[in-house]
C-alpha cells in the first residue's frame, strides 16, 4: 500500500512539473475580486469591481493619485471660466486600442448616451455634476443634444454647469464620465463591453479575456497606451473568489497576489509571522449604520420616532466591540454620520469627520446615559415593552450577520424591555422593504461616491429616496439647500461650517445609528508594490503598480 | 449467498454441507407466531438484530443529548461569552479550540495562559464567543424536529402517492405523473420566495417548503417499486380472490416496498438538514441567534482552515444520525417485509 | 411502442408549457425588486419598468415573452444581472460549464456506486459490507464542498498538480477536482440503493427458484438480480442527474466556475431578482427534469416489459 502512495505520488509530482512548466514570460499579478464583474459597460456598471477593471482598460479626462487627488489624464489641462460654469478640456493625443484617436466627441457622445439611458449612475451628471441640461433629459427625456457638452474641435471638450461644482475634476475620474467611440459602438450594438473584441480601450491595459458572468478575467498592457512606458505590469488576472477562508488559502498557495479577507481570517493572518508582514488595511469608504423607520405603521406602533428611544439605542451599541471582535479587518468604529478619511477640506486639508468624539454627547458606548435616554422614552411614551425586527442581508459579507448579532446581545442586555429579533434577507430583499418603508431597523450601508461630506448629507433631506427613516427637519433641509445650490456655493469655508452643523441635527436627533467604517484588510504577495487603494470611486489602481 | 453461487452444481453429486440455511434463525425449535399481532412479530424481529439495537441507541443518545445536552453547562446557545478588561474593551472567547482545563493541566502540567484559561468548553467556542457544545445540540434539536416532521409526512403524502399512481397506471398515472412534474419543476428557492410572503419566515415555513417538494423523490420510488412488484403472484392471487384496491395496495404491496423506502427515507435526512441550511442562508429559514446542525456546518465551513474544530461537531452529529438511522432502517425492513416463511 | 412515446412527448411539451406559464406567474410575484436601485429616482425607475413591459398586462406580457422564446431562442436581457447582456451569451456558457463537470460526476458517481453496492450485496453482512454501509454514510454527510476544499488543498497546493481555481482553457484537466467533490453524493446513494435492492432482489423467490434451476454466479446476478434491481436504481439517479447538470453553487463558488447553481442564486439573491434570469432557469431546469422523466418512462418499458404493457392496456 505505501509502495503504491509513493509511487502513485511520483507520478503526479512528475505530471506536475510538466503542466507548470509552461507557466513562464511576463508575471501577470493574480487579483482577487469579491463578486463578479456585472458589466463593463459604464452605463450599466454600478459596482466597484466592474468600475476597477472598466478603469484599468480606459482613461477619463482627470485620473486619480495615490493621494485621491484629481490629475490630469485624457485632459492635458483644463480652464474654468470666472463663474466657475464653463469648464474647457484640452485633450491630448491618445488612442483607442483599434488606432483611432481619442476625441472630444467621444465623450460627448458617451455623456449623452449616460443622461439619455438615465441609469443608475445618471444622477452623477444632473445632482452631483449639475450639466446644464442634465436633469431635463434624464427625468424628463429632454432630447439628449440639449445637453451642456460640446466639442469645438477634436482635441477641446466643453462643458457647462448650472452652477459651480468645487469638486468637479475630481469627478471626471469616476467611470460614469469615461468616454466611448461611438462608431465604434454602433458597430457592435447591444453586445458592446461583452468580450474582449467588443470594447475598446485607451487606458493602461486591454481586455484579454472576459464573458459575462466569467469567475476569472484578463487584461493585459496597453502598448498603445498615452503613458504606456510608465506600466509596468504584464498584466493583470482576476479572480473572484466567494469566501474569506479560500481567499486566505489561495494567498497561501501562491495562486493571488492580493487578496481581501475579514473575521477570523484576519486573525489567522496577525498570527501567523509569515502573512503578518504581508498584511495591509485599506480604507474601504463604506460607512455602516441603523437607519430607524419613523413612521407610524413600522417599528412596534412607531415607537422609533421617539428621539430619546433612537438616542438610547446608539448610546448602547459598543462600536469598538463590533470592530475588535466580528468585523476585525481594521473597519473604524465610527460616531459621526459621514465616515473619516474620505473628505478632506481643500483649504486647510482637514478630515471632515477627523473628530470622532465631537458629538459623544449623543452617540457613543454609554450604558448610563443610554439607560435614561430609554428611561426618558418610557416615560413619554408611556410603554415599557418594545419589540423592533433588525433587517440585514444575508449576502452583503460574512461579518453582517456577527455584526447583528452583537447589537442584539448589547441592546437587550443594556436597553431592559427592547427586544430586537433578526431577520436575515437578500440584499436585494431589504432594500426594497426599506424603500418601501416596511421595516423597522435596519442595518444598511452607504458608499462614496465622490470625495465631499455632501454624498453622505444629502441622504436625510426631506423627501430624499435613500431617507428611509422619513426623518423631517425644515432647518437641516435649509442647510443642505444653502451648500448645494444656494448661498454657500461659492464660499467653501462656510460650506464646510453649515454641513457640519446639518451633520450635528443628524446626530442630536439620532435620524441613524452610524456603527463602523469598512476597511478592508488585504494581503499583498511580497515583491508587488505601487497599487494604490482608494475609498471613492476606483477602489485598487494598478497604473503604477510593480511586481518582482 | 456467496458460498453457495460460487459452487458449480455440474455432475455433481450434492453433500450434506453444501448446504445451509436461508436464514440464521433457529428452525429446529418452532417458534408460534400466530398468536403475535403483526406488530409483536415485527418488534421481535427487530430487537433479535444487533445492529438494529445498537442503530436505535444511537438515535435515542442524540435525541437525549439535544433536549439535555444544553442544560448541563451555563452558557445559553445565544450567549457571547466575554469580559471587559481594564481598558474598557470586551474581550470575547472567541475561536477557542475544545478545552477542559483540567485535562490539560494534568497532561502538560500548566494551565492555559490565556483570558479563558478556567473555562470548559467541551467543543470550544466559534468565531463569536458561543459555546459550541451547546449549540450543536441547540442545533441538533433543531435540525431533528425540521427532519422528523417534513420526513414522516413527506413519506406518508408520497408513497400513498406513487403507490397509487402505479397501482392503476394508464391515463391516472399519466395525469398524476404530470402534476409530479409540474410540481417538481419550479425551483425551490421561488417556491420559497414566495411562501415567504403569506407565511412568518422561521421554522414553520422551513417545514413547509420541505413538505413540498420533498415528497416527490418518495412518490417516485414508490410508485417504481410498485411497477415492480404489482404483477406479482400474490397480488393477482389477492385479485382473483376480489380483494379490494385499497386493500392490495396498502395492506400487501406497500409491506412489500418498504425497503427502498425506508432508504430513501434515510437519504432525505442529510437533505433536508443542508436545505433547511440553504435556506437560512437565503434568509427564509430559522432566524439567528438560533441555529440548526446544517447552519453550524456551513458556519464551520466559512472557517474551515481557520478553526477546523468547528465543523466538526455537526458533521459528527449529522453522521452518526445517518448511521443510527441506517441500521434502525435495515433492520426495519428485515422485520417489517413478510416472508414467505413467517406465513 | 412508437405510439406510446409519442403521446408521452406530446404531454411533456403541454406540461412544460404549463410549467413556463405558472413560474412567469410565480417570479412576478416573488418579493424583492427587479429594479434596486438606491440612485435612481422614482420616475427614472418607473421608466425603466415600462421599457421592460412590466406593466403590460400579464398575459400580453407573457405572449410576448413565448413569441421571443420560440420563434428567435432568445431569453431576452439581464435586468439587474450582467446588466442588459443577453442572457443567451451568458447562459450558454454556465450551461455547458455545469453540464460537463456534472456530467463527468454523473459518471464517476454511478459507475463506482454501482460496483461499490454491488460488491456490498455480494459479502453481505462481512466485512467489505460494513465498510461500503460507512462510506455511504460519510459521503451523504460531509457536504461536496467539504470535500472540494480538501481536494483543493492537497491537490492543488499540497501537490500542485490541479489547478487551484477552475481555468476554462484547461477545462478538463480543471473539472477533475469538482467533478470528484460533486460525484461522492450520487455515488454514496446509489452504492447504498445497488446494495439494497440487490440484496432484496437476491432474497425473492424468482432468484431462489432460478437458482434452483441450477443458474449461478455472474449470470445469475446479471440476468435476474441486477436487471430487477435496476429500475428502482433508475429511478433514485434521475432527480440525481438533474441536480448534478444543473450546478452546484457552493461548489461553482468556492473553486471559481461560472454555472447555473450560482447564476441562478445570483439572479436570485443578487442586488436585485432578475426575473428574466430566474425564468431562463425555471424552464431549462423543467425542461431538462421532463425530458429525463421521459427517458426514464421510456428506460422501463425496456428493463421492465410489463410496464409498457401496462401503459397501453389502460387500467390494471
Amino acid at each position: 500500500m505505501k509502495k503504491l502512495l509513493s509511487l502513485v505520488l511520483a507520478v503526479v509530482m512528475l505530471l506536475s512539473v510538466v503542466s507548470f512548466a509552461s507557466a513562464e514570460g511576463d508575471r501577470y499579478l493574480g487579483v482577487m475580486l469579491a463578486t463578479n464583474v456585472m458589466s463593463l459597460d459604464t452605463n450599466l456598471a454600478t459596482d466597484g469591481d466592474s468600475f476597477e477593471v472598466i478603469a484599468d482598460c480606459i482613461d477619463g479626462l482627470t485620473q486619480m493619485d495615490a493621494e485621491g487627488a484629481a490629475q490630469p489624464a485624457l485632459a492635458e489641462s483644463w480652464d474654468i471660466s470666472e463663474d466657475g460654469l464653463t469648464y474647457t478640456f484640452h485633450l491630448r493625443d491618445a488612442k483607442w486600442n483599434n488606432g483611432t484617436p481619442v476625441t472630444a466627441g467621444d465623450f460627448v457622445f458617451a455623456w449623452r448616451r449616460i443622461a439619455k439611458e438615465a441609469g443608475e449612475y445618471a444622477y452623477m451628471m444632473d445632482e452631483i455634476g449639475n450639466i446644464k441640461g442634465a436633469a431635463a433629459i434624464i427625468h424628463d427625456g429632454a432630447d439628449p443634444e440639449t445637453m451642456g457638452v460640446s466639442a469645438p474641435d477634436d482635441k477641446t471638450f466643453v462643458v457647462e454647469l448650472d452652477v459651480p461644482v468645487s469638486f468637479f475634476p475630481s469627478l471626471m475620474y469616476f467611470p460614469t464620465f469615461y468616454p466611448i467611440n461611438e462608431e465604434f459602438y454602433n458597430s457592435v450594438g447591444e453586445t458592446y463591453g461583452t468580450s474582449p473584441e467588443t470594447f475598446l480601450s485607451n487606458g493602461a491595459f486591454v481586455l484579454e479575456s472576459y464573458t459575462p458572468g466569467t469567475a476569472n478575467l484578463s487584461v493585459k498592457k496597453n502598448p498603445d497606451y498615452w503613458a504606456a512606458d510608465s506600466v509596468k505590469l504584464a498584466g493583470i488576472n482576476y479572480q473572484v473568489v466567494g469566501s474569506s477562508d479560500n481567499a486566505l488559502t489561495a494567498f497561501k498557495t501562491g495562486a493571488l497576489d492580493i487578496v481581501m479577507i475579514n473575521g477570523t481570517q484576519v486573525d489567522a493572518a496577525k498570527k501567523d509571522a509569515s502573512l503578518a508582514d504581508r498584511l495591509t488595511v485599506t480604507g474601504a469608504g463604506y460607512l455602516w449604520y441603523l437607519s430607524f423607520s419613523q413612521t407610524e405603521k413600522n417599528a412596534d406602533g412607531g415607537a422609533l420616532a421617539n428621539v430619546n428611544l433612537r438616542l438610547a439605542i446608539t448610546n448602547a451599541i459598543d462600536r469598538d466591540n463590533l470592530v475588535d471582535n466580528y468585523v476585525m479587518d481594521g473597519s473604524l468604529a465610527t460616531f459621526t454620520a459621514v465616515p473619516p478619511q474620505f473628505a478632506a477640506s481643500s483649504t486647510t486639508g482637514e478630515d471632515f469627520s477627523a473628530d470622532q468624539g465631537l458629538f459623544a454627547d449623543y452617540v457613543g458606548f454609554n450604558p448610563d446615559k443610554a439607560a435614561e435616554y430609554l428611561a426618558k422614552a418610557k416615560e413619554e411614551l408611556g410603554r415599557e415593552e418594545f419589540t423592533f425586527t433588525m433587517i440585514y442581508g444575508s449576502n452583503e459579507g460574512d461579518e453582517v450577520a456577527k455584526v447583528a448579532q452583537a447589537i442584539k446581545e448589547d441592546v437587550e442586555d443594556l436597553l431592559p424591555g427592547v427586544t430586537i429579533n433578526l431577520q436575515s434577507m437578500t440584499k436585494s430583499e431589504r432594500l426594497d422593504k426599506m424603500q418601501n418603508d416596511n421595516y423597522d431597523i435596519a442595518l444598511t450601508r452607504w458608499g462614496p461616491d465622490y470625495a465631499d461630506p455632501m454624498t453622505y448629507l444629502g441622504m436625510w433631506i426631506t423627501n430624499n429616496s435613500n431617507n428611509y427613516g422619513f426623518w423631517s427637519n425644515a432647518e437641516y433641509d435649509q442647510l443642505i439647500a444653502d451648500c448645494t445650490t444656494g448661498a454657500y456655493i461659492t464660499d467653501y469655508d462656510a460650506r464646510w461650517d453649515a454641513m457640519l452643523k446639518a451633520e450635528t441635527l443628524v446626530m442630536q436627533e439620532a435620524v441613524i445609528a452610524p456603527l463602523y467604517t469598512k476597511a478592508n484588510a488585504n494581503l499583498i504577495t511580497e515583491g508587488v508594490a505601487g497599487v494604490e487603494f482608494h475609498p471613492v470611486a476606483l477602489n485598487r489602481v494598478y497604473k503604477n503598480a510593480t511586481v518582482e | 449467498m456467496e458460498a453457495r453461487m460460487n459452487t458449480k452444481p455440474e455432475a455433481y453429486t450434492p453433500q450434506p454441507g453444501d448446504f445451509e440455511f436461508l436464514s440464521n434463525r433457529d428452525i429446529t425449535t418452532d417458534k408460534n407466531y400466530s398468536s403475535l399481532s403483526y406488530w409483536k412479530g415485527v418488534a421481535i424481529h427487530f430487537f433479535q438484530d444487533r445492529k438494529a439495537v445498537i442503530g436505535l441507541i444511537i438515535i435515542v443518545a442524540i435525541i437525549l443529548l439535544s433536549v439535555f445536552g444544553p442544560m448541563i453547562n451555563e452558557y445559553g446557545y445565544r450567549d457571547i461569552v466575554s469580559f471587559r478588561n481594564a481598558n474598557n474593551r470586551k474581550v470575547v472567547a472567541k475561536g477557542i479550540g475544545p478545552r477542559i482545563p483540567a485535562l490539560h493541566e494534568m497532561l502538560t502540567g500548566a494551565p492555559y495562559d490565556d483570558d479563558f484559561a478556567d473555562r470548559t468548553f467541551l467543543f470550544g467556542t466559534d468565531d463569536l464567543g458561543r459555546d459550541l457544545w451547546t449549540r450543536t445540540w441547540y442545533g441538533a434539536r433543531v435540525s431533528l424536529i425540521i427532519a422528523f416532521v417534513t420526513i414522516f409526512i413527506d413519506m406518508l403524502i408520497g408513497m400513498s402517492y406513487g403507490l397509487i399512481s402505479g397501482y392503476f397506471g394508464g391515463p391516472v398515472d399519466q395525469i398524476m405523473q404530470r402534476f409530479v412534474e409540474i410540481a417538481n419543476s419550479v425551483p425551490r428557492l421561488v417556491i420559497v420566495s414566495v411562501l415567504a410572503i403569506f407565511m412568518a419566515k422561521g421554522m414553520g415555513l422551513v417545514i413547509v417548503a420541505l413538505l413540498l417538494t420533498e415528497w416527490i423523490g418518495m412518490s417516485k420510488i414508490a410508485r417504481a417499486e410498485m411497477l415492480k412488484t404489482k404483477e406479482q403472484e400474490y397480488v393477482l392471487a389477492s385479485r382473483t380472490l376480489g380483494a379490494r384496491n385499497g386493500h392490495i395496495i396498502f395492506s400487501q404491496i406497500l409491506p412489500n416496498t418498504i425497503g427502498p423506502i425506508i432508504t430513501q427515507v434515510m437519504f432525505s435526512i442529510p437533505t433536508a438538514i443542508f436545505t433547511e441550511a440553504f435556506l437560512s442562508f437565503v434568509g427564509v429559514g430559522i432566524a439567528l441567534p438560533q441555529c440548526s446542525v446544517g447552519t453550524l456546518i456551513e458556519d464551520g465551513f466559512n472557517n474551515i482552515t481557520t478553526l477546523p474544530y468547528q465543523i466538526l461537531p455537526p458533521i459528527i452529529v449529522l453522521a452518526l444520525l445517518m448511521l443510527g438511522f441506517n441500521f434502525i432502517g435495515d433492520g426495519l425492513r428485515e422485520a417489517l417485509a413478510p416472508k414467505l416463511e413467517d406465513m | 411502442m412508437g405510439k406510446y412515446i409519442l403521446k408521452r412527448i406530446g404531454t411533456a411539451l403541454l406540461t412544460l408549457l404549463i410549467i413556463t406559464f405558472l413560474l412567469f406567474l410565480l417570479v412576478r410575484i416573488m418579493p424583492g425588486n427587479p429594479f434596486p436601485s438606491e440612485r435612481m429616482s422614482d420616475d427614472m425607475i418607473a421608466n425603466k419598468r415600462a421599457e421592460m413591459g412590466l406593466d403590460d398586462p400579464i398575459l400580453t406580457q407573457f405572449a410576448n415573452y413565448m413569441r421571443k422564446l420560440l420563434f428567435h431562442g432568445d431569453f431576452g436581457n439581464g435586468t439587474s444581472l450582467y446588466y442588459g447582456v443577453p442572457i443567451n451569451t451568458v447562459l450558454s456558457t454556465c450551461i455547458s460549464n455545469s453540464f460537463r463537470i456534472g456530467g463527468l460526476a454523473i459518471l464517476i458517481g454511478t459507475l463506482l456506486g454501482l460496483a461499490l453496492g454491488i460488491t456490498a450485496a455480494l459479502h453481505r453482512g462481512k466485512f467489505l459490507d460494513g465498510f461500503c454501509t460507512v462510506l455511504s454514510i460519510i459521503g451523504v454527510c460531509v457536504p461536496s464542498y467539504v470535500f472540494l476544499i480538501f481536494l483543493q488543498y492537497y491537490f492543488s497546493f499540497r501537490i500542485p498538480f490541479f489547478p487551484y481555481f477552475f481555468d476554462q482553457k484547461r477545462f478538463l484537466f480543471s473539472s477533475v477536482i469538482p467533478s470528484l467533490s460533486l460525484s461522492l453524493f450520487t455515488l454514496s446513494t446509489i452504492a447504498r440503493f445497488t446494495r439494497n435492492e440487490m440484496v432484496e432482489v437476491m432474497d425473492s423467490d424468482y432468484v431462489r427458484l432460478a437458482e434452483a434451476k441450477g443458474l449461478y454466479g455472474g449470470s445469475l446476478i446479471r440476468r435476474h438480480v441486477f436487471r430487477n434491481a435496476l429500475i428502482p436504481i433508475v429511478t433514485v439517479l434521475a432527480p440525481l442527474i438533474v441536480d448534478l447538470l444543473t450546478g452546484a453553487l457552493v461548489v461553482e463558488k468556492i473553486y471559481g466556475i461560472n454555472g447555473i447553481g450560482k447564476l441562478m442564486v445570483d439572479a436570485i439573491t443578487g442586488e436585485g431578482i432578475d426575473y428574466n434570469y430566474v425564468l431562463a432557469l425555471g424552464i431549462l431546469y423543467s425542461a431538462l427534469y421532463i425530458g429525463i422523466m421521459l427517458l426514464l418512462d421510456i428506460l422501463y418499458g425496456i428493463l421492465d416489459p410489463r410496464i409498457r404493457v401496462q401503459g397501453k392496456a389502460g387500467d390494471a
